[in-house]
């Protein structure tokens, strides 16, 4: 080109042609890539996860698991008080806490977590509604203890903007309190509640497994304080393990497994109710 | 060429942005950025160089062994010492780098502050109070107060229950100061 374009070299009938040239191909290009991804089937995603289910994780080096056992919980809140000793968790924060879930004759179904059942449990709150028998003694209870979870697909490190969220080898999920910025998405992601704002730090803050604790050969401080044996923790990718026999020999089950988080905690005795 | 200038301007505008905007990343982001993911590695290594604040009851035991001894060997073996105790981490760093069981009175003094020493009533109201939700192999007690009128003249409102109860045997010997 000889010199800069003046209006008289492009005919309008020329301008319009092209654009609807470019314009047309890259709409057709890209609604094809749109349509791949967007056109999964729910049978195919089914199998997907089916598939990851099945997936072993035997001899892929150290994978950490947590199982815990709802039918042995007492409800002492050992655990929320050994955590926040262990990690220094600040008042009206929990990186655990133990649910208390009491059915009623008449279908209500009452959870209560007074201080994340740090000072234990008293009798359970007497239903909301008016009681319309005479006789309104629960029917039947149990306590379940919450932790984050440690998603394989985790919803919380999608979301954070600067890298702070992350997963190590051994399928823990951290947090980086240099590169955080504290905007507290991740908290908002969780689906579990497993996250909050340090309001010391000003970092999003949850439960570590006690990484500082396991990578040293120890338990994490809620499991090793348990006097039920309700929590169990272990390397689930070698067989000999205690986690690994636990695991093999029982029903267990996940919380809000329709999310698709695959979480690494797992439950035993979970009941329909639990959310 | 009459536009030649235009066109240095404008390279020059781009090119400053472009070199500054990799110069101002390369001194942003941590060297170890994005080596195993979008992280920073040495995140690892700094979440795992906390110190435990929990030390077990096995550590208790190297020199307090005439109580762990009767805690194992009781029925009341499952509870750990730190879960009424408190974490031991800094009991220990008082008493020093070569704890014997032959403290100088002013070291045991400071190390006895460092541990919690239960109460003995609130402590075993977080198992031992009966809910529904309580298996009921769990030996448990419907309310303090019932309690005490079943042992009626024998309590007072300072009793705790460790003044019967031994908490580590948990064996009952009714305590002398509150039968008087």
């Amino acid at each position: 080109m000889t010199g800069p374009l003046t209006p008289d070299d492009v005919s309008r009938r020329a301008f319009l042609e092209t654009v609807a040239k470019t314009g047309g191909t890259s709409f057709l290009f890209g609604s094809l890539f749109v349509n791949t991804a967007l056109l999964r089937l729910p049978q195919d995603e089914a199998k997907a996860s089916a598939k990851a289910r099945r997936e072993t994780e035997i001899g892929k080096g150290v994978i950490y698991g947590f199982v815990v056992d709802t039918t042995k919980c007492i409800g002492c809140g050992s655990c929320v008080r050994a955590c926040r000793a262990e990690n220094g968790v600040p008042d009206g924060y929990n990186r655990t806490w133990v649910e208390q879930y009491t059915f009623y004759p008449d279908g209500e179904v009452v959870v209560n977590s007074p201080n994340g059942g740090e000072n234990g449990f008293a009798e359970p709150p007497a239903p909301r509604n008016e009681p319309t028998v005479v006789d309104q003694a629960p029917v039947r209870g149990f306590f379940v203890p919450k932790l984050c979870n440690h998603c394989i697909d985790t919803p919380c490190i999608q979301v954070c903007p600067v890298g702070a969220s992350y997963k190590t080898d051994e399928g823990v999920v951290l947090v980086d309190h240099e590169r955080c910025v504290g905007c507290a998405y991740c908290v908002q992601a969780c689906p579990f509640g497993s996250r909050y704002l340090d309001p010391v730090k000003l970092t999003a803050d949850k439960c570590t497994w006690c990484y500082h604790r396991v990578t040293k050969g120890l338990l994490p401080a809620c499991v090793a304080s348990c006097p039920a044996e309700a929590r169990i923790f272990g390397n689930v990718s070698d067989p000999s393990s205690t986690i690994s026999h636990i695991l093999a020999t029982n029903r267990v089950q996940v919380l809000k497994s329709y999310l698709g988080t695959r979480p690494r905690t797992r439950y035993i005795g979970l009941d329909s109710e639990v959310i | 060429m009459r536009h030649a200038g235009h066109f240095a301007r404008l390279f020059a505008l781009v090119a400053i942005t472009v070199v500054g905007f990799f110069f101002v990343r390369s001194k942003v982001v941590p060297k170890d950025f994005g080596v195993k993911g979008h992280f920073r590695l040495s995140a690892i290594a700094d979440e795992a160089a906390r110190e435990p604040r929990h030390i077990g009851s096995s550590t208790c035991a190297d020199c307090h062994d005439e109580i762990a001894t009767a805690w194992r060997t009781g029925k009341h073996h499952t509870p750990q010492c730190e879960n009424c105790h408190g974490p031991g981490l800094m009991h220990t760093k008082v008493i020093g780098e070569e704890p014997t069981k032959a403290y100088p009175d002013k070291m045991l003094a400071v190390s006895a502050l460092a541990i919690k020493r239960p109460t003995g009533l609130t402590e075993c109201k977080w198992c031992h109070l009966k809910t529904f939700e309580r298996p009921s192999t769990l030996k448990s007690i419907t309310n303090v107060e019932a309690h005490v009128v079943q042992h009626q003249g024998t309590f007072t409102a300072a009793t705790k229950c460790i003044d019967c109860h031994n908490p580590h045997t948990t064996v009952v010997t009714p305590a002398k100061k509150v039968i008087q």
